[in-house]
């Protein structure tokens, strides 16, 4: 039977307080800093009333930028490695809409399930996910539903929240979950049949919200496939200015960069240090002979899409997309995904 | 006011007479608003064509991306290009044609004059419209007006433009072929430079600290970079391909080229590209204000190159894309400078 509790909202910071104190966790949640929607260690006052973050929760297990291993190198001796593993800090985020959760899911994909890396796994065990259901109307961005998620959808996440007023309607997904709930000092109550009567009308609510659609997505991974060489490419990325805020934002994007970054000279002494690539860079796949062969934003367009419908598709039969429409709604020129994937659907045979 | 009709037919007629290859313009984006930057190639698609107050990019950029296009492709132009411009994309093409870029003939310049108002900042409609959403935006006046799900919504221009529109006093494109529009030369709406003005009221302490917390939030998207038409650089200082790669280039020469700046998006990597980025863009910026819109994280970065601007305004009495045969701030030289040490 799953754990359903009932939390008054005036007491979620007495949750927050006792999941610091007897559960050691550090809470994030999001706190509005300089007009943008960022996930913050909490202070004393946290409101969820937050639409989706700018940036997803991805960097709690994936971080822009992190040290594999230091290097020194004294002359005449042999070169010293030390490996650098993350901080064993237990961190719970809080306020996670579903599609982020679902990016946790193919986070987990790429780097806990297929390859083995020990950088993300050791983020990833210390990391909960307390997720918030979208039971507001949706952004004019959103496009979940037609990628086989919900606004509700708990994929990923730990706990998830639904605001129901007063109080929150709180559910465990996960063991971590069940004891965040159970950690001592909690306030939370047990939810009473009234409770649950009402999250599932809210629920119910929700998943009703019209939203934008990815038409037939079953069909898009073989569409896309046959449209490898269309000329649409060219032409769907005429506007494309090649920054890189669609792939910085999304919660699914894992391509990274290994580079060394040295610190001094004598001795040699640096850093090998992971960051993230970005496919949409004119030196994404750069060959060391200067050939490249996405040498164009109509070649690099395609390869973020296909990677998002097709490739992952193909790898872990799962879209990669996870509808929250951050590459829509930040994107400079209008690029937006759901209407390119509807269109090379509409020309390719 | 601007009739849409007006240009649609400009476009329309230009490619028909084949007059241009090409018009750059906007079309409706997907979601209807905002405007989304388009190059039409037939008289027929000169009806997609729009012009509301979302139709902030500056498509200058797009002139530069055909140049580099038909570069990488080894085509020569044939017929000039049309670009519909607003005041600052027309700066713009002006800077580039200063510095060669283009020349003036290979470009048909449809001018649209900002007139009385300017580009919507969407955050302060945003704010204004209280959740609702809205799908479409059209001048009126003073006012813009806005389509949502709640009917139409009508906000005061000045409320919800752009500082840049605000603070602009050249709405009217100078350089052009063609103009639509009224002339509305030296309308500001705000003081120009205010909003550096108002934020040059903190002590320099202050200001450090500022730009040390907006540069270490900055995650190197490089939007701001890639949408500016004045960083056109094929090769950016900032990228691993900072060398020209040959075929007898070795693995040395690559493996040791000079990295100017790391990858890691860190501190004081951002500080040195966006210095590096001001110091490229004085004299050249024109403060169409675009790397400021597609910021993800709202930094504020025209206070960056509004500074450099009004530096040479006050010391040069220089103004970035005023004329194409006028002297460039940086690029020109006089053999009566006053000051000896050019000489
Ligand atoms: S591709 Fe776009 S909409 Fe899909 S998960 Fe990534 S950012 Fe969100
Ligand atoms: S800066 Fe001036 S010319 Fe440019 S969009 Fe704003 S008002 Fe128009
Ligand atoms: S657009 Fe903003 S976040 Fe992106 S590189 Fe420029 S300043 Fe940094
Ligand atoms: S620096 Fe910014 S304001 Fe200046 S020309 Fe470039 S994009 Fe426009």
């Amino acid at each position: 039977m799953s754990m359903e509790k009932i939390l008054d909202k005036a007491r979620l910071n007495d949750w927050i307080a006792a999941l610091a104190k007897g559960g050691d966790w550090e809470v994030h949640a999001p706190a509005l800093e300089d007009g943008v929607w960022t996930y913050k260690p909490v202070g004393d006052a946290v409101r969820m009333d937050h639409p989706n973050t700018k940036q997803p929760p991805k960097g709690f297990s994936f971080p822009q930028r992190e040290v594999f291993f230091s290097f020194e190198q004294i002359k005449g001796e042999a070169p010293r490695l030390t490996q650098v593993m993350p901080d064993p800090k237990r961190r719970a985020v809080f306020g996670v809409r579903p599609c982020d959760g679902r990016g946790a899911v193919r986070m987990d994909r790429v780097f806990a399930d297929n390859v083995n890396d020990p950088y993300y796994q050791a983020r990833r065990k210390n990391v909960a996910y307390v997720g918030l259901a979208c039971n507001t109307p949706p952004a004019a961005t959103c496009f979940c539903k037609s990628v086989g998620g919900s606004p509700v959808s708990t994929d990923g996440l730990d706990i998830l929240l639904t605001d129901l007023g007063d109080r929150y309607h709180v559910a465990a997904v996960t063991e971590t979950g069940k004891a965040m709930m159970a950690v001592a000092g909690s306030p939370l109550a047990d939810a009473a049949a009234a409770d649950r009567k009402q999250v599932k009308q809210v629920h119910g609510e929700a998943v009703a919200q019209p939203q934008r659609a990815v038409n037939n997505p079953e069909a898009a991974p073989a569409k896309l496939k046959a449209s490898f060489n269309s000329p649409l490419w060219e032409e769907l990325a005429r506007a494309c200015i090649g920054c890189g805020i669609c792939t910085f934002l999304c919660p699914t994007c894992h391509c990274f960069d290994l580079n060394d970054e040295m610190t001094g000279t004598v001795p040699i002494k640096g850093n090998r240090v992971r960051t993230w690539d970005n496919c949409q860079f004119p030196d994404f796949t750069m060959h060391s002979s200067g050939h490249n062969p996405r040498e164009n934003t109509a070649a690099r367009l395609r390869q973020r899409v296909c990677h998002k419908f097709q490739y992952f598709h193909e790898n872990f039969g799962m879209l990669q997309c996870t509808g929250c429409g951050r590459c829509v709604s930040e994107c400079p020129v209008g690029i937006d995904i759901v209407a390119v994937v509807n269109k090379v659907a509409e020309h390719v045979a | 006011m601007i009739n849409i009709q007006d240009i649609r037919d400009t476009a329309r007629d230009l490619l028909a007479k084949g007059e241009v290859r090409a018009v750059i313009g906007w079309r409706a984006g997907s979601r209807g608003m905002p405007a989304e930057p388009v190059v039409i190639t037939a008289p027929e698609q000169a009806d997609e064509l729009v012009w509301d107050p979302t139709c902030y990019h500056n498509l200058a950029l797009h002139l530069v991306e055909d140049r580099k296009f038909l570069a990488h492709a080894r085509k020569t132009a044939g017929a000039p290009i049309g670009i519909i411009a607003k005041g600052c994309d027309a700066r713009a093409i002006v800077v580039l044609m200063q510095e060669n870029y283009f020349k003036r003939e290979d470009v048909y310049i449809i001018g649209v004059s900002c007139e009385g108002s300017g580009m919507i900042a969407e955050w302060k409609v945003a704010r204004q419209l209280d959740g609702a959403v809205p799908t479409a935006a059209a001048f009126a006046g003073d006012e813009f007006a806005f389509a949502t799900a709640a009917g139409e919504k009508r906000l005061p221009a000045r409320e919800v433009m752009a500082d840049r529109c605000l603070e602009c006093r050249n709405p009217f494109p100078k350089e052009h072929n063609v103009a639509l529009g009224e002339d509305k030369t030296g309308r500001a709406l705000e003081a120009p430079f205010a909003a550096l003005a108002r934020f040059e009221t903190r002590s320099e302490g202050e200001r450090w600290e500022f730009w040390q917390r907006q540069f270490d939030r900055c995650i190197r998207c490089f939007a701001c970079r890639s949408v500016c038409p004045m960083c056109y650089c094929e090769e950016c200082v900032v990228d691993s391909i900072n060398i020209a790669v040959a075929p007898e280039t070795t693995a040395e020469e690559k493996a040791n080229r000079i990295r100017w700046i790391e990858r890691s998006a860190v501190k004081s990597e951002n500080i040195t590209y966006h210095m590096t980025r001001a110091i490229h863009l004085a004299g050249r910026c024109v403060d169409c204000g675009e790397c400021e819109r597609v910021c993800p994280v709202n930094i504020p970065l025209r206070l960056l190159n509004n500074k450099m601007e009004r530096e040479a305004r006050e010391r040069f009495g220089y103004e970035p894309g005023a004329s194409i045969g006028g002297p460039s701030l940086v690029a020109s030289f006089r053999d009566d400078d006053p000051g000896a040490f050019i000489r």
